[in-house]
């Protein structure tokens, strides 16, 4: 009998990853659509009539946060994604930096609610879809940019009010170790003193997997850490401040798996 | 033959700049993957070990060839060596 319910389950989870990725897929295709018809018209008619880029980019920003959030929803209920913020009381803008394992970070930032860009590798930029829609958001292009120029966009955003996303590792690290940290989205907070929020995400290894676009079904979970203050850095240089940070994600992701 | 107390010197430079625990730096060790180091970090190694050895080298085109720890010992023990023989 039990080789027989072992031959079962296993039927079973493969019917279910065959189901996710089906539904997720088409859901995933149509939302995309939906947001290139009508999202960036609505922006652009925005834009036209209001005359005030200040707005239309933070509705730029709201609709791809709106976009992400459908995302991550479309995987329901075999994908369950919940976030958890420990500090609520604190308020934007921050850095928020979190680890990267798969491709599903960047759309599960929109469970921030805030306004934001990301900072972007440079593969990212060569997928047009990302490509057009990070340039008009206005995200920050680290690796095609000068460093001062960095500086001096990343400190513009802030004191606008303007939340930065960073992955520090640079690339995922599909796995449940952390990779190394890289030391710009740090330098930018000691520049302008800007709050660091640490961010920890968990579950999602296969969701999908790295190299891979099969969606496998799991929780994840998304931890709003309580943020670094300036008076909390100011000691630190920029390796010691990013090998700190790493340490907290990774204390919190290795407290979630015991 | 590198001398102990170069190394140790060395070592004392990322214990005291990057707090990394002496027992991470091991000959081996990669200054990047291993210690985590970045491009922006070796700007301040590279200040700390103008200060530590008292020498010049940010415009010695060398530098850009050293990834391990080893090669770092190699490298300032050479850097001694001309020293001397100037």
């Amino acid at each position: 009998m039990e080789p027989q319910m072992a031959q079962r389950t296993t039927l079973l989870s493969r019917l279910c990853v065959v189901w996710l990725n089906i539904s997720f897929w088409s859901v995933f295709a149509l939302a995309s659509i939906l947001f290139l018809v009508l999202g960036f018209p609505y922006c652009y008619l925005f834009d036209l009539l209001g005359r005030n880029r200040r707005r239309t980019l933070w509705l730029i920003r709201r609709t791809i946060a709106n976009y992400g959030a459908v995302t991550i929803r479309c995987g329901w209920p075999l994908v369950r994604v919940r976030y958890v913020d420990y500090a609520p009381q604190e308020k934007p803008p921050f850095i928020y930096v979190a680890n990267h394992r798969s491709a599903s970070d960047a759309f599960l930032m929109a469970v921030l609610s805030v306004e934001c860009v990301e900072i972007l590798n440079i593969w990212p930029s060569r997928l047009p879809f990302v490509n057009f829609i990070s340039r008009v958001a206005g995200y920050l292009r680290v690796r095609e940019m000068p460093f001062e120029k960095f500086i001096e966009a990343g400190s513009r955003l802030l004191a606008e009010g303007v939340s930065i996303i960073a992955f520090p590792e640079g690339t995922r690290s599909g796995s449940c170790q952390m990779g190394q940290f890289h030391g710009s989205a740090f330098r930018l907070a000691q520049h302008v003193g800007a709050k660091i929020c640490p961010v920890a995400i968990s579950g999602n290894e296969h969701i999908p997997s790295r190299g891979s676009l099969v969606m496998h079904p799991g929780r994840i979970v998304i931890s709003k850490l309580p943020a670094v203050t300036c008076e909390q850095y100011k000691e630190l240089n920029a390796y010691r401040l990013k090998t700190r940070v790493r340490e907290t994600i990774q204390k919190h992701l290795d407290a979630q798996s015991v | 033959m590198i001398e102990s107390e170069l190394i140790q010197a060395v070592n004392d430079v990322f214990a005291d700049s990057f707090e990394i625990p002496r027992e991470k730096l091991t000959p081996e060790a990669q200054i990047f993957g291993d210690l985590g180091l970045d491009s922006l970090d070796v700007v301040d190694l590279v200040a700390a070990i103008q200060k530590k050895f008292n020498v010049q080298v940010r415009d010695d085109e060398r530098i850009r060839s050293i990834r391990s720890m080893q090669d770092l010992y190699n490298y300032l023990s050479m850097i001694r060596n001309e020293q001397k023989k100037a």
